[in-house]
């Protein structure tokens, strides 16, 4: 009975979803008020539903039962709980569910805690956003639907992809959806402006929090997701230009020009039909990223789901939204009245030049990722895009943008003075130069870009430390007023200066870890020793070993430096007992920043096995980097100009300031 | 600055970056992209040696032979010609005989394909995509419709 | 009934969303509403004082931020007085009520009952497995044995429950491995032995391997007379090619057997076959075939019924005419193993009322259950 009602939950929402697209964008449409109050509290009641039928599916996880064909094709009554948890969403339909969990999650926080929004603002967003919940929930119910049931079940089930049976599986989809989905909203709220003719200064002040979190979101789960490929796969790559991994990358970008456009737009009512644009553009680069995952066009280790129906479906759902929402625009957009003017050497020139380069990378990538698949569909020629394809073209991209980040915060606005700004940031180029220098002495000119690499990301580094340091004059004031006003500062500016200080650190976890990485690939023997880095890695031998639900070949090495141990690394060979399926796991052990990657290849018989050794210097940094940027945007969001909740009215300084501007 | 000189100063920097990016784009896709090929592609077209490119089919029951230093040799097969493969490295979790595989690497002057990387990555049927489609072509693969998520 | 009831009120709830902001106070409704977008502005006409103070940017630039963001302020002013004119209109009210009140319900259960199965019931594995014994099918009972196994490995007579059900469901492997188990556990037995035999011998299509005839071999030097073992034994010795010994072997065994017997039949055959190859050459080799065909096509009925008639065949023995007490221990375990803890406390007091006056033999009960864990003990 139970699950029923969960299928009957995620009916009901659907059918709360018609009512979501239609009653609130007729009220605003009519200025009618009590039709658009209507939109919030049914945004919260839509939540509500959807996760009641989550939880259901859950709950069926939990109890093994089977008699929900989801749960009988994807989970084991053997698998440990953690597993039994995190493999709701580790399959087609379940994350689909998670996907419209998170899809309504933020409609009902728009309608929980979107008081400072004008009514007939709020109730079109969120009838847009029920217009996409409507299409979503239709594709779960009619192609995918997780509540189907056998009569008579096994009583057993085919378990879950090993792969996936993994820690980061329970982080890392939901991260990356609460990202990829979350900038629905930002769509949801560029649709309703064109629909209302509101696109103003204002506008962008309230979607600004909203980009911010589903950024932030986003940030984590891409960097989770390589972390996660990059100590699960066993390959010790951290990031392979995957289309799967493009996909969510794409909408990063786009989201990172929306979160820079919209600073423009909020402060000078300028860039508007732009950052409408972009707003648009990244959400439409999540769809295609689901499209791209979810209907099984790519092989790969992520899309765990195949099936054509599928695919016409969300491929139909994705013309109709970015096609609906672009025809809109072409219809809405010229309406629109010239915003501030400002010079080409200005904070809002550094913020278009940003723009630039981020839509050109993601250009790039979005060949790189579609061409292959395009030039399938039209001749039958089979091609792969690899990394130097991306290397080559999103690389060059980011050199000059690199540059010219420390740049950006230091001009002011509407007319700004390139010489003044580069003489504030004369600390942060002696250190990228001393750097640079530094790494040529230590490497010699071998590698010639890697030094210049180091010197770039530290450029970047130091320019986020500079920027902060000399706005409050904290030498000048001396250090007693400086740390006051360092507190003082708005968390806008933190946030800045961190997340650009986090883009530093994970460039410089990149060419570090790529430029001077060291490996080794051996076939050792019980007690034979690899030398890497001023480490010696000994094998001391390979021991099998059973696991709930897999048996494994375990090997054991010991490192040491210099004769002194430094730590065990216990790497293995899986076998997962359902599925009859290996897989690698790797040994790790971090010294500082670095780290020492260790895997075994399948064992020869003898007692010898295939062992691939890296030392990986500073790669920790490119995901302390992510990290670091997700702060940044979560210090923004807390800025008090930018919460979600409605500013304190002040009535008496407004007849001054209108007094004033009159 | 007058604003139509602005303007024109926007476009022509927005410009510069969409044409220095396309020109990267198309010289990227000139060179850097490698062509899939089967076993009989690669012994019926006469190619440069040295190109790179992605072979895949299935790997020839009893052709693996693990020498030390890691390094491997296994012969590809798509049921009407053979390559012979020679690698160094740690083999995927996935690669069987008898089963699909894709690797990258040059055509030796030898006639013995130099790979290296090597890709089992698969669907649930165990085999690429580009491997499956390239067998149908040769008509030797049965695998067929019932691929839906078992 | 309940699920209907459930539903009913989950959609009327969901209704109310609607309904309630419908019915509200048009006075509440455009007092709430006040300018959105002057507050944004004022805030910004602060900020950039607060700045001004705090020495981040200069009285010009203050200057010019203000100028701008005033006004924007005053076309936001006059922008709301323009649109904050609220217009209600009641037929467009009621339409919006009779589409929640109508569409919402209509549309949910006209889909559900689509889509869903609202007379499936839910079936948790732990449920499954602990309803009464009766109700279940077969392989539910096996897979609660093999449960039961899996936690308690050295349960031995556990493993002899299992085992003749597995041979029986054709899987001779799970039951070979059973009984060798149970041996290993509990001891060799002759009845076991020749069971582990004859279900190797199944797994190998018929042919008597080497590990199947030692275990025959076992049992015939436990019970010299058993004719199961020594028939196995015969059929290995022909498909050796020992052709003069098999004859012997074939003999031997019939040489007083009852000739009603279903195996004197088979045995007969194969002894003909012996001894005329030609006449009978076209005649399937071996009756253990056989045997393996019959009992597979034993239909689900009869698998039922030989599981439920194993332990019942038992309980009912006992309680009409008595045992010994290693039937009794015999019955209590095999109801824990099933799960039925009733059944074998019920079990544990028939045997304790059978020996009330045999101290000895009680004992020897009491120590089984409380073995078993019984309640009680």
């Amino acid at each position: 009975m139970i699950v029923e009602f969960g299928h009957y939950a995620l009916v009901l929402a659907f059918a709360m979803t018609l009512v979501q697209s239609v009653v609130p964008l007729w009220g605003a449409l009519t200025k009618d008020e009590r039709l658009m109050a209507v939109a919030a509290p049914v945004s919260v009641v839509m939540f509500l539903l959807v996760l009641m039928s989550f939880v259901v599916l859950t709950i069926s996880y939990l109890n093994s039962d089977f008699s929900v064909l989801n749960v009988l094709e994807n989970s084991h009554s053997a698998k440990p709980l953690l597993y039994k948890f995190t493999g709701v969403w580790g399959n087609h339909e379940g994350s689909m569910l998670l996907w419209v969990l998170i899809l309504v999650f933020f409609g009902a926080l728009v309608g929980a805690f979107g008081g400072n929004l004008p009514s007939d603002l709020k109730a079109t967003t969120l009838a847009v956003q029920g217009w996409v919940s409507a299409g979503f929930i239709l594709f779960l119910l009619a192609t995918s639907n997780p509540f189907n049931r056998v009569v008579n079940p096994p009583l057993e089930g085919a378990d879950l992809n090993p792969i996936l049976q993994d820690i980061g599986l329970a982080i890392h989809p939901p991260l990356l959806y609460i990202g990829y989905v979350g900038f629905s909203i930002t769509f949801s709220f560029a649709v309703a402006a064109l629909i209302l003719g509101r696109i103003d200064a204002a506008w962008a002040r309230w979607v600004r929090p909203w980009t911010l979190l589903a950024w932030c979101f986003l940030t984590l789960g891409i960097a989770m997701g390589s972390y996660w490929a990059y100590y699960e796969l066993g390959w010790g790559g951290w990031w392979f230009w995957d289309p799967v991994e493009n996909a969510s990358f794409m909408p990063w970008l786009a989201g990172t020009a929306l979160l820079h456009s919209a600073i423009v737009m909020e402060k000078r009512e300028a860039l508007k039909v732009w950052t409408v644009l972009l707003a648009i553009f990244t959400f439409s680069l999540s769809l295609l990223g689901t499209f791209l995952v979810r209907s099984g066009v790519l092989t790969s280790v992520h899309a765990f789901a195949t099936d054509p129906a599928r695919g016409v479906f969300i491929l139909t759902l994705l013309c109709l939204f970015v096609g609906g929402s672009l025809a809109l625009y072409a219809w809405r957009a010229p309406m629109l009245k010239q915003g501030g003017i400002f010079a080409p050497i200005s904070r809002e020139g550094g913020l278009v030049l940003n723009n630039l380069f981020l839509t050109a990378a993601t250009a790039a990538v979005f060949v790189g990722t579609l061409y292959p698949l395009a030039l399938d569909v039209v001749t039958g020629e089979k091609i792969s895009v690899g990394a130097p394809f991306f290397n080559l073209t999103f690389g060059p991209l980011m050199v000059p943008l690199l540059i010219a980040v420390p740049f950006g915060p230091v001009l002011s606005w509407k007319r700004g003075d390139l010489l003044a700004a580069a003489q504030r940031l004369y600390a942060a180029m002696g250190l990228a130069l001393l750097l640079t220098l530094f790494t040529f002495w230590l490497w010699g000119m071998e590698k010639v870009l890697a030094p210049l690499g180091v010197g770039l990301a530290v450029w970047v580094m130091a320019g986020a430390v500079s920027e902060i340091v000399t706005r409050v004059k904290f030498f000048e004031i001396g250090p007693k007023r400086g740390f006051a006003r360092l507190v003082g500062l708005p968390g806008s500016a933190w946030g800045t200066a961190l997340a650009h200080f986090g883009v530093g650190v994970t460039v410089l976890g990149i060419v570090t870890a790529s430029a001077f990485q060291e490996e080794r690939i051996e076939t050792m023997r019980p007690g034979d020793t690899v030398d890497l880095a001023g480490y010696q890695v000994t094998f001391d031998g390979a021991a099998p070993r059973r696991g709930p639900n897999f048996t494994e070949e375990v090997g054991h090495f010991t490192i040491r430096q210099g004769g002194v141990h430094v730590a065990d690394l216990d790497p293995s060979k899986r076998v997962y007992t359902a599925r009859q399926m290996p897989t690698t796991e790797a040994g790790i052990h971090t010294i500082g920043f670095s780290q020492l990657y260790l895997s075994m290849g399948e064992g020869r018989g003898d007692g010898a096995v295939d062992v691939r050794v890296y030392f990986k210097p500073l790669i920790t940094l490119i995901w302390i980097g992510c990290v670091i940027m997700s702060l940044g945007a979560l210090f923004s969001m807390a800025d008090r100009r930018l919460r979600v909740g409605a500013p304190k009215p002040a009535a008496k300084r407004k007849t001054a300031s209108l007094a004033a501007a009159e | 600055m007058t604003r139509k000189q602005r303007r024109l100063t926007l476009i022509g920097s927005a410009g510069a970056v969409l044409a220095v990016a396309l020109g990267l784009i198309l010289f990227a896709l000139n060179d850097q992209i490698v062509f899939f090929q089967s076993p009989t592609d690669i012994t019926q077209s006469t190619m440069p040696a040295g190109q790179r490119i992605r072979l895949g089919g299935l790997v020839e029951e009893n052709s693996v032979v693990r020498s030390d230093n890691a390094q491997v040799s296994f012969r590809v097969t798509d049921m009407a010609n053979t390559v012979a493969v020679t690698y160094t490295g740690i083999l995927p979790d996935l690669f069987r005989e008898g089963q699909g595989v894709v690797t990258e690497g040059i055509i030796g002057p030898d006639g013995v394909f130099m790979a290296d990387s090597v890709l089992a990555k698969h669907d649930e049927n165990y085999m690429p995509k580009e491997v499956a489609e390239a067998l149908k072509d040769q008509g030797h693969w049965q695998g067929g419709e019932e691929t839906a998520n078992q | 009934m309940m699920f209907w009831i459930l539903i009913a009120l989950l959609t009327g709830a969901a209704a109310l969303a609607v309904l309630v902001p419908l019915s509200r106070n048009r006075n509440a409704l455009t007092e709430n509403s006040s300018s959105a977008d002057e507050a944004v502005y004022r805030d910004q006409l602060d900020a950039i004082e607060g700045e001004l103070k705090r020495g981040l940017i200069n009285e010009e630039a203050a200057e010019a931020a203000r100028t701008e963001v005033a006004r924007r302020l005053l076309a936001a002013h006059d922008k709301y007085h323009e649109r904050s004119e609220n217009r209600f209109d009641s037929r467009r009210l009621k339409a919006a009520q009779l589409i929640s009140l109508m569409l919402l319900p209509a549309a949910a259960l006209g889909m559900y009952l689509a889509l869903g199965s609202p007379d499936e019931p839910d079936l948790p594995l732990t449920a499954r497995l602990s309803a009464p014994a009766e109700e279940q099918s077969v392989d539910v009972l096996v897979a609660r044995v093999e449960r039961h196994l899996a936690d308690n490995p050295e349960d031995g007579q556990g493993w002899a429950v299992i085992a003749p059900v597995y041979l029986s469901l054709g899987q001779p492997q799970s039951s070979a491995r059973a009984y060798a188990n149970a041996i290993r556990i509990l001891g060799a037995r002759p009845d076991w032995l020749t069971d582990l035999g004859e279900a190797l011998t199944m797994v190998n299509q018929g042919l008597v391997t080497a590990d199947a005839q030692s275990a025959f071999e076992q049992a015939v030097s436990m019970d010299a007379t058993a004719v199961k073992p020594r028939f196995f034994l015969a059929i290995a010795l022909g498909q050796e090619g020992k052709k003069a010994e098999a004859i012997d072997a074939w003999n031997s065994l019939l040489a007083g057997a009852d000739e009603t017997a279903a195996w004197v039949v088979a045995a007969r055959q194969e002894l003909a076959a012996l001894e005329n190859p030609d006449a009978i050459a076209s005649q399937s080799r071996g009756p253990t075939q056989d045997d393996i065909a019959a009992s597979q096509e034993m239909d689900a009925d009869d698998r039922q019924a030989m599981i439920s008639g194993m332990v019942t065949g038992l309980a009912e023995k006992l309680s009409t005419e008595g045992g010994p007490v290693e039937d009794w221990n015999r019955l209590m375990r095999s109801y824990m193993v099933l799960g039925e803890k009733q059944k074998a406390e019920d079990a544990f007091a028939d045997a304790s009322t059978a020996y009330a006056d045999k101290p000895a033999e009680l004992s020897q009960i009491k120590d089984a259950a409380s073995k078993l864990g019984l309640p009680g003990f």
